[in-house]
Parts: structure tokens; sequence; C-alpha cells
């Protein structure tokens, strides 16, 4: 009975399906190229997916430097998946994370330019905001029964547009470049310390951003799987009817769940943008790395770790696009191809069903044990 | 020759650890009501899946009309004939009655749907079989019943003539179930073949021909039902004599512990309170049973009770203390277990492990939990004790997901975890429903265990039989007041059914 | 069954391994042809990259310009040529492009847009064989990106764009238009000379023509460098109030203007090159766009490029080139000027047009260049609040 299948196992089932779809990606990204242009096709997809391991014989400083770039490019859509796969395991899909990531967006820029705080109370303030922002989204749907899908949706635009009225302020805002301070500039105590900046070819933007996102990846996965909160959590998301019968307070775990995952959401935007690797810029649309996250969690598998692998792929894609050959193709090629990847990741589910096919549709009915039917054999002796 | 319609010899299913069907043969013939005789676990929906096409089987081979066949999905099954009505229907909530029968194999032309036919064929059949449908009715507004006439219609529409019933009564309250026994002896009558699971022995004694058993995966035999008993085929069923009457002594009630004092519960659907004025007690060592025909208010009545619905008006007290306005975490600890009515809904969390799901309102207490880390170790240790003592069976054991567990042993499980509960008062709503004979005896007798061992036991249910064999004392509510008390030693069914369809109901007295 | 299901995996798995393996074996294909014609094209040791600001190539403006000047330069001196797209406006992704080029072997690398300043104080000095060519990158931004003076290999080209605005102010009001409007992409520097240069010939013109009482400027930036749907409103609330004539300045933000035009048969004015032909084919209107304020970018890259390979880079290494009117008698080769070959007024002459540009070479005209206020004019200016 412990034989279950290789493929049958739904780890296993979800790794797959997120490969195949990756791998499908890139198969059809790979048919556009062919359809642009043929002749060069080959060399574009190989361009993509050598990404800036090019560097490798120019000098491997270079090369580690990038990686360094690659690394530090993956952590907000990183943990704005860990965001949205840690309330969808609770049930909720939280679509605020793209205003909560905008809101942490007001809190690393404003605390570090125009409060000159110092990074640890800035990276603070970034969760804070985002975690308000969580809150607002939770007491809607705990109080009011307003879905969060609605109440996320709205307060994205809301933080946006306070986002674009604090941060287009003179504070914050360099008026002749219309990008926001160098944070380096202003304030160098409001930069996130470095982290093995020699390793990653003297790469500034290399913070302890990096080992955050991991342990915070991992900190998840534990809360989610050995406590009693990731217990009460998942159990609302199965069942919350169930959660309530088991006298699980559900108002107070959807909060805290948006709660937390709006935080996580915030931090994302501090630790990219408390690096100074970016700058906001007034902008008319809500920050796309929120909804980037969805798909990353998806691809994922839901799950923590996944997520990470996920994060890097997609930022891998992302980065590769710039080294096409510009005479043969649009770099934005690269944007298409991702955004297929995007797509089909929600089409992972879809590819588990597949795999699941011709075995069982509902898990039988009626295991029973061979200890158990040697005992009730006795029994009627 | 016999003239079979389909034939299954020699069926061999196996899932990984078990065997679920074991060389099993089942013939059908024309025109027949052929009832398919198991315990939960036996085999019988595995058999019916192979037959669907949902499941291949490792060995055997089907017939139908004495060729073989081939079945590798639903549409091939569908292609033959063959019909389910499944115990959880499969109908959309918010389309009407006509689209639901129409859906999948909706008349069309040049791609514009052409109702008016459908309509047709639709009443055609409503009326030919006494099915009385609404074609425009939303199904979310129908009852129970008239979904599964539904179903019956969808099967009908699509001309199937050999038509399974999935354990069809198991949802159904008694005057539905005499409804459906008709309308089956009518399809039979009309030339339908039909093979009706279930465990239900009334069920088989009044409508079959013909009775397969099946006993933990293994043929056991098929009977003329017209040549036997209820007894033998209980025996046959779980292997040994099964007595259908409860062994119990005479209550020794002794102190209140549940005191409800006008009790009200506004309605969710119209105006009027679904729960008006309820009061009454129960005492340690003794069963009170809330009976009545379904819909009356005693699901409404025992989610106030718990907390899982909002109470309008009125007093709860739980040994002395006022608990009325107490949270369901605090009912859960301090006294009150409860059996739910709905296990998937309320009583279990189906994509969890089964070690999972027994420390559903246990998991923040010290012995599960330190310092907010759950104890894994103790969560097993604590899950395998219970499903050892309360003979819970599950493939995989303590780490089994609940959703794969078979009907009974999920309610088993849930029995399991309420009764070991600290707790003075059991709340036992419809607790046998779903489950085999084997399975209602065994938790009959441990509920009436929890009574002799001083507990106070409210039981909940539709079942006569089970109201009759079990209580103490019989309260019967109806349209959410309490219309009747009457002590099961001297009462008849006969009088019993009166106060349940409102045409007799006694002036009580405020609770004693 | 489990063992089709490993196959079909394998199968995908062998699928996608051929395609890289084809790649493989592709792209060396084509990099040993690409080796063969580098050693034929004896032409010259360099090659030319061109690296995009926040928009693309197709910007049918900055970029653009820039692209194809130095596009149709490589060409005629058969030198390899490509361009770059950073993946993301910001100096890390430029710098990511710059490198990326530099790896691919281009040793000139041509920058449009004050964007890359920042780009350029970073990378310049580590990479000093390659030569880079700034447009629009001001003394200004080279400082506040920390860089204050530049190394050899390193040219900058600002414009007097204040003289171009000026131009098209002069000329619109001349022309007989009394409303006015000033769309501007981003309040940047280049973008606010060109409406100041726009408002202070405006207000000349008015004044000589004794009616600065009727002449009206609203003035608007639209807070990025294309057109939306809220730019287009505001844009159709001016037309419908009156405003007969908007200079669209900044990349693709002339859409909104001329959208909003042809609904009430408006006019627009261009910007940076000669857009009425663009404009004339994208909404099927030869007179809607009536003028434009060039500045000479095309000229610029093809004339710094020339030089460099003639080897006369020693007169631009290092250096920041301010470029305006060099001439007061043929206006066409001045690096700020209005189209005279597809000259579309009738009460402002190209005759009037030469005298204007000499008085502004000879100084009797001068031009205020100050970023810091609206200049005081005797018309009046209605200053409107970013639209983004």
């Amino acid at each position: 009975m412990e034989k279950t299948s290789f493929f049958k196992r739904p780890a296993v089932q979800t790794l797959l399906a997120s490969v195949l779809c990756a791998i499908l990606g890139i198969i059809l990204g790979y048919i556009i190229l062919c359809f642009m242009n043929a002749e060069h096709a080959g060399e574009g997809m190989a361009a993509i997916l050598t990404n800036f391991f090019k560097y490798r014989i120019a000098s491997t400083n270079t090369l580690m430097k990038y990686m360094g770039s690659f690394l530090v490019k993956s952590v907000p859509v990183i943990l704005c998946a860990e965001a949205i796969l840690f309330a969808y395991k609770a049930g909720l899909f939280n679509i605020g994370v793209a205003g909560q990531y905008t809101v942490g967006i007001i809190a690393a820029l404003y605390t570090s330019l125009a409060l000159g705080w110092h990074w640890s109370l800035c990276l603070l303030a970034t969760i804070v905001a985002g975690a308000v922002w969580g809150f607002i989204a939770g007491c809607f749907k705990a109080f009011f029964n307003v879905n969060e899908v609605i109440a996320g949706i709205m307060l994205n635009w809301i933080g946006l547009y306070i986002c674009n009225i604090i941060l287009g302020g003179e504070k914050c805002m360099n008026q002749s470049k219309s990008e926001t301070f160098e944070i380096s500039d202003l304030n160098p105590a409001g930069l996130l310390p470095g982290f093995l900046q020699d390793v990653f070819g003297g790469n500034q933007y290399m913070t302890i951003a990096i080992p955050i996102t991991i342990i915070i990846a991992i900190v998840i996965l534990v809360v989610l799987n050995k406590t009693t909160f990731g217990y009460e959590l998942k159990a609302t998301g199965h069942n919350k009817e169930a959660a309530k019968y088991s006298g699980m307070n559900a108002k107070r775990n959807i909060i805290l769940t948006l709660v937390i995952s709006g935080a996580i959401a915030g931090m994302a935007a501090g630790l990219y943008y408390l690096t100074g690797v970016e700058h906001f810029k007034i902008s008319s649309s809500v920050p796309g790395m929120g909804f980037n996250g969805i798909a990353v969690a998806f691809l994922g598998g839901l799950h923590p770790i996944g997520a990470i692998i996920a994060g890097l792929f997609v930022e891998y894609i992302t980065l590769g696009g710039q080294y096409l050959n510009t005479n043969y193709y649009n770099p934005q090629v690269a944007d298409l191809m991702i955004s297929i990847i995007i797509y089909l990741c929600g089409f992972v589910l879809f590819f588990r069903t597949i795999l699941n096919r011709p075995g069982k549709v509902k898990v039988n009915a009626n295991a029973e044990p061979n200890k158990t039917a040697k005992k009730a054999e006795e029994k009627e002796v | 020759m016999e003239d079979y319609v389909i034939e299954m010899l020699h069926i061999t299913k196996e899932f990984p650890g078990i065997i679920a069907n074991d060389d099993i043969t089942l013939q059908l013939k024309r025109g027949e009501i052929h009832a398919l005789l198991g315990e939960n676990g036996a085999g019988k929906s595995t058999l019916m899946s192979v037959l669907f096409g949902l499941y291949t089987p490792e060995k055997g081979i089907i017939k139908k009309d004495g060729k073989e066949v081939k079945i590798n999905n639903p549409n091939d099954a569908t292609d033959l004939g063959i019909g389910m009505v499944h115990q959880h229907f499969m109908l959309v909530d918010i389309f009407t009655v006509l689209d639901n029968i129409i859906l999948g194999s909706e008349p069309s032309k040049f791609g514009f749907l052409t109702k008016a036919e459908a309509r047709k064929k639709v009443m055609d059949l409503s009326n030919k079989y006494n099915l009385k449908v609404d074609p425009d009715a939303l199904i979310e507004d129908i009852t129970v019943g008239m979904q599964q006439r539904v179903e019956i219609l969808k099967m009908l529409y699509r001309d199937n003539d050999i038509l399974i019933f999935d354990e069809p009564t198991a949802v159904l309250t008694p005057q539905e179930i005499d409804e459906l026994m008709k309308i089956m002896k009518d399809l039979a009558a009309e030339g339908k073949s039909i093979l009706f699971i279930t465990h239900k022995l009334n069920e088989i004694m009044e409508v079959a021909d013909r009775c397969s058993i099946l006993r933990k995966g293994k043929y056991i035999g098929t009977v003329d039902v017209a040549n036997t008993t209820k007894e033998e085929l209980s025996s046959m069923m779980v292997g040994r004599n099964v007595k259908f009457a409860v062994d119990k002594e005479v209550a020794q009630p002794k102190d209140e512990v549940l005191k409800v004092e006008n009790v009200c519960v506004k309605s969710k659907l119209h105006s009027n309170d679904s729960v008006h004025n309820v009061s009454f007690n129960v005492r340690a060592g003794e069963i009170v049973c809330i009976a009545g025909i379904d819909g009356n208010g005693q699901t409404e009545f025992v989610g106030a009770l718990t907390g899982l619905d909002d109470i309008s008006s009125g007093k709860i007290t739980l040994c002395g203390e006022d608990i009325t306005k107490k949270s369901i975490r605090y009912k859960n600890t301090h006294g009150m277990s409860h059996i739910p009515e709905d296990r998937h809904k309320h009583g279990l969390v189906l994509d969890y492990s089964l070690e999972e799901n027994m420390i559903l309102q246990r998991y923040f207490e010290p012995d599960f939990q330190k310092g907010g880390l759950i104890k894994k170790n103790e969560m097993r240790k604590y899950s395998d004790r219970l499903t050892e003592a309360f003979d819970v069976r599950s493939g995989q054991g303590a780490k089994t997901i609940v959703r794969s567990m078979s009907g009974g042993n999920q309610q088993k499980a849930i029995v399991a975890r309420e009764m070991d509960r600290q707790h003075e008062l059991l709340i036992a709503v419809q607790p046998t429903r779903g489950l085999d004979v084997g399975a209602i005896e065994y938790i009959h007798k441990e509920i009436v265990k929890e009574r002799d061992n001083g507990k106070a036991i409210l039981l909940v249910s539709l079942e006569l039989d089970e109201v009759m064999n079990l209580s103490d004392r019989i309260l019967v509510m109806y349209e959410g007041e309490i219309v009747g008390e009457v002590d099961p030693k001297t009462t008849t069914l006969q009088e019993l059914g009166l106060y349940m369809s409102g045409a007799k109901r006694d002036d009580r007295k405020e609770a004693k | 069954m489990m063992k089709k299901k490993l196959l079909s995996v394998l199968l995908v798995a062998t699928m996608v391994a051929t395609v890289f393996v084809g790649c493989g074996s592709k792209s060396s294909d084509s990099n040993s042809t690409e080796g063969a014609a580098d050693s034929t094209a004896a032409n010259s040791d360099y090659k030319i990259a061109m690296i995009t600001d926040s928009g693309d190539i197709t910007d049918m403006s900055f970029n653009q310009t820039t692209y194809e000047a130095a596009k149709a330069f490589a060409e005629e001196n058969s030198v390899e040529f490509q361009y770059y797209k950073p993946t993301e406006d910001s100096d890390d992704a430029r710098i990511a492009s710059f490198e990326n080029a530099v790896t691919d072997g281009y040793n000139v690398i041509v920058v449009p847009g004050y964007l890359f300043a920042g780009m350029i104080a970073q990378v310049a000095e580590d990479y000093p064989d390659v030569t880079i060519i700034a447009l629009d990158c001001s003394e200004f931004d080279f400082s506040d990106a920390g860089m204050d003076t530049l190394p050899e290999n390193v040219c900058s080209f600002t414009y007097q764009e204040e003289l171009a605005g000026y131009m098209a102010g002069y000329a619109a009001v001349k022309e007989g238009y009394e409303k006015l409007g000033f769309l501007g992409g981003m309040a940047v520097p280049a973008v606010i000379r060109y409406g100041y240069g726009f408002v202070q010939g405006a207000n000349d013109a008015a004044v000589e023509l004794g009616n600065a009482s009727d002449v009206q400027v609203n003035y608007v930036y639209g807070g990025q460098f294309y057109g939306d749907d809220a730019v287009t409103a505001q844009m159709d609330t001016w037309y419908s109030n009156g405003t007969e004539i908007v200079f669209a300045c900044g990349g693709g933000i002339y859409t909104s203007a001329c959208e909003a035009a042809t609904k009430v048969d408006g006019k627009v004015i261009g910007v940076d090159v000669d857009q009425s032909g663009t404009i004339a084919n994208q909404y099927g209107d030869d007179s809607l766009c009536v003028t434009s304020a060039m500045k000479g970018l095309a000229a610029t890259v093809d004339a710094t490029l020339t030089d460099l390979f003639a080897g006369k880079w020693s007169n631009y290494a290092g250096k920041i080139e301010n470029l305006g009117i060099v001439s007061g008698t043929d206006p066409s080769v001045n690096y700020v000027q209005l189209p005279t070959e597809t000259w579309s007024m009738k009460n402002f002459t190209t005759d009037d047009y030469k005298e204007l540009v000499s008085k502004l070479y000879d100084g009797s005209i001068s031009v205020d260049n100050s970023t810091d206020a609206m200049p005081a004019t005797e018309i009046s200016v209605k200053e409107y609040d970013n639209i983004h």
C-alpha cells in the first residue's frame, strides 16, 4: 500500500506539470521565433537560453555580476508569489498583492528619501504598509463579506494614486528626471547592507534581500506545514464550514492571512527598492509585479520553494530577451514568451489533470489494511 | 438461455494495497430491478465505476446483449444506454430543470437551441412515469427528491435503458423514498433494467426482483428476493447475524445537562421564524430524540444550539452555565460534542489526512502543540488509538486523505473524534445517515454506551426506526416548533406520524 | 499505462533536447558565417550599436531618428549595426544592454536621451576602448550622475530646443493662430526649453502684430512620452474650447493631440523631426501638421560618425557640444530648425522664416534658455496641472 506510483504522487505531478508548462512555453517561443525569422530562430532561442552566461567567456566577474542582477531582480516577483500562495492556501485569492506591493514602494522610498531613515526601519515600514493594505481588504472580507478580489483590485488603484501623489512630490521625485532620487545620494544608510558583493562581481545591488527571500520562503513552508496557525489556515482554505464547526475564528484568520500576505508583498517592494536598483516613476498602471506573482505562484505549484524556482525561471527568460539579435528579432519577443508561459501557468492544473487521467478519477473508496481485515475474520470465528 | 442485458463476468479490479473487486460476476436481466447489496467498502461503487467506464478492470469482461463490449470512459457507457444517478447529484444549481436535463445533448438547429422539442419530450417522459417536475424551476429552488427525479429524467431523456441508482434513498425523506420506489417499479414495468445499489434491506425487500451481495470485494451470491428474508440478506452482507433492535437498559436520568428555553431562529428564506419557541431539557444518562420530517427546523435548531448559526432569542444552558452567546470554540471546550448532519460540509476537512481531522477541535491543546508547532508524533499516536478503538478503516492509515475514505469510515472517524473528546452532551444529528447495517449497529451501540456512561445525548434523526429504537424520550418537531413529546415504549409509528405531519399536537407547557 | 506516461515524458524531453541541439548547431553555423563576413569587411574595425531609452525604435521621434541615422550610416559604410533594448527603464538595465553590446563586439555605442547620463557615468571609464556618442545628455545630467568631466571616449550633444520652440511659436502666431496649446511629455529640461521657447516666440510675434491681448497659450505636461485616453480627453477639452493649434512635444504623445485635433479640424505642430509626413499618413490629413520644431539628431549622428571614421574623434573627445544655430543665411545646416521642404504656412513664408533665423543668429533676438520659471509674457498663458 506504500507503493503509490511515482507519477501519481501529487508533488511529482505538480512538478511535472510545471516543468511541462515551462517547456511548452519555450517551444512556443521557438515557434514564434521561427515565424518571425526562421533562419535565425535557433540562434535566437540559444541567445535567450544562454542569457547572461554569454559573459562566461569574457569574464567570470561580469558573469557573476549579471548573475547577481538576475537574483536581485527575481526577489520581488518571488516574494509576491509567496504572498499569493500563502493567502491561496487559506482559500483567499489575494489579487491585492499588486496594491500591497505599491504601498510597499511608497513606504520604502518615502522613509528612505524623504525621512532619511535607517534601512532596517525602512524595511519595517514597507512590511507595515503592505500589512495595513492587506488588513483593509481583510476587514472588508471578514466584516462585510466583500469579496477579497474586488476589495483588492480597488485598493490596487487607490494605492497607485496615493503612490503617484506621495512619491511625485519634491522630496522623493527628481523632477528633472521624472523618477525618484537615488537612495545612495540622499541617504546611503537607507540602502540594504550588501551580501557577497565581491563574489558577484562587485554588484552593488546584491544585498541581504537575497537571503531574506529564501528565509521567508522557508518560514512560510514551516508555518504552513508545521504550525497550528498553518493548520488553521489550510483548514479554512479547504473547508470554511468545517473550520467554523471546529471553532476556528474565521474572521480573525481571514484578516490575519491577508495581513501577512500583504506584509510579504510590502516587503517584496522594500527588498527591491531599498537596493537602489529600481526607481519609481509616475505610473498610470498598477505595477505588474503582483500579477506576475500570481503566475509564478501557480507555476511553482503553490509551493513556497517551487515559487522560488518558478520566479527565477520567469526572470531568466525575461532577461533573455535583450540578448536577441535585434536585426532579426524585436526584443519584445521575450515579453511575448513570458506572457505565453504565464498564460500557460493557468494550465498547470490542467496538465495535472491530464497526468492524472487514465488512473483513478476519485480515489477508492474502501481501502482496508490487512491487519484489520484479518482481525475482522477472527471476530467472525 | 436467460435474457441478460448486461453481464459483468469475473471482474477484478485492484488498487494499490487492496483488491476492490475480486472475480465478481453480475448479470442483469431485461426489465428487472436488481439490487446490489454490500457494506460500505464492499466494492459496490468500484464495480459500478467499472461498468460506467471510470475504471478499467485488470481482469474480466463486460457483455451487452450477449456481445462483449469495451467501456473505456463514461461516453462509451452512455452510448451503450447506461445511465447513472449518482449519490451526489450532478446538477447545475442556477439552471432550470429543463436546461439541466438537456445539458450535454442540447437539441439545436444551426447552432441555436431548439428547446421547444426538448421541452415536449421532457414533459412526455415526466407524465409517463409520473415524475411531476416543473421544467422551469431552478434546481436550487426544488427539493432533494425533485432533484433526484431530474437526474432520472436526464437518463430517460438520453434514452438510456440500463439505469444505475447509486444509493438513491440516502438523501430522501420517507415519503420521497416511497415515491421513488414507485417510480422504479414503473420504469421496470416499461422495460428498463435497473441496478439498485443500496444497503437498506427494507427497500430491497420492497422493490427488487433479485439481489447480488458483495462482501469485502468478493462476490457472495445472488438471491431471488421473493424467496429470502431480511435476516438472510443481512447475514450474507456482513457475514454474521445482525440484530436490528438495539439492546439497552432502561435509562437512569440524572442531573440536567442541557436546558433550552424559548429558542427562536430567524429564517433565511422567509420572514417567519424557522425555529419558534423551542424549550426542552436533556439529562445525563438519557437519549432525547428530536424527530420530524426533514426541513421542519431541525437543522436550524442544531445550528443555533452549536453556534453555527445565529440565535435570535432564547437561552441555552449547558451544565448550569449560560452558553447562549458563547463561541463555538467555547462550547467545544466546555462539554459539547457534535456529530454534524453533513459530514462533508461541516464534519471533515476532506483534503486533510485522517490524523489531521482527528484533532480538528483539539489542535491548539497542549497535548498536540508546543509553541505553535504541531506535535506530529502525538497527533499520529492519538489518531492511531482512535482508529483502532473505533475500527476506522482507511487505505494508508493515519495519513490517508479523508476524501479517499468510504462514507461509513468517514462517519466513524467523526463519531470516534466526538466521543473521545471531553464532553457532557453529545449532539448527534443523523449519525447513521448513508451507512450500512453493520456500521449503524456499531454506532447505535456506541451511543447507548455513551448514555450508560452518564452522558446526555441529543439525537436528531429522520429515520423512524432509529428514533424508535434508540431514544428514551421523543420530541417531535413540526414547522419549527416542538409539537409533542412521546415515550417510545408506549407510542406507535402511527401516532408519531400524526405528530410529524402536523395532524396532532400537544398543548405543551413550558419546559419542565 | 505508467510506461506510456513515462514514454511521453521522455518524448517531450527528447523533443526539447532536439530543439536545443538544433539551436546549438545552427548558432555555430551562423557564427562562422558572421566571422567570414567580418574578415571581408575590411572597411573599418568599428561596429556600431545603438541603445534605446525608455521608448522604442518605432516612436516616430527620438529613438527612431537616431536608429535610422545610425543604421543608414552603418549600411553606407558596410559595418555591422544592431540596436539594443534594455529590459526596463533603469540605469541597471541600460548598463546591461551596454555590456551586452560590448560583449557582442560593438565598439561604437550611440545613446539617445538624457536618461543615459547615469549609464555613461558608470561604464565609460571601464571601457576606454568603446566610443560612446550621447545625444541630449547635458553637463548637468552628467554631474548629477556623479561625473564632472567626460572621459576621452565619450562625447555628448545638447540642443538649444528653446530656439526651435521659439521659431514654432513665432511662426504659429504670425500665421494667424491666436489660441495656442503646448502639450509636453514629461517635464524634463529639453521639453521645458521647447515649451518656454514656444511661449516666448508666440509672445514676441503677438507683440509685433499688436494682438497680444488676443493670443492665448494653454500649457500642460502629459507626464509621459505617449498618448492615452486621459491626455486625449484633455486635448478634446482644449480643442472644443477654441484652441486652434497644439505643439505636441514629447515622443509619442502627439497621437493624443492628433486624435483630438482631427475631430474639430484643429492643427498640431510636431517636434524633434519633421513629423508632417508621419502624421499625414497616420491620420489621412495632409494639413493636420502645420510645421515641426526640429533638432538635427540625424545630422548630428551622421556627422559625428563620419568624423569618427575619418579619424577626427579628437574634435569631440570628452566634449559636450551645445548645438543650435550655426548659420544665419542657410537655415538647413542649423541644428534647430523648421522644415522648409514641407512648408505649408501661407502668411508666414519661408522668407519670413529666413529673416527670423538670421535675427536669432546675429543676436538681435535672444531667447532665454532657463527652465526655472515660465517666462513673463504679454500674451496670457494658462498653465494646467500635469495630466499624469
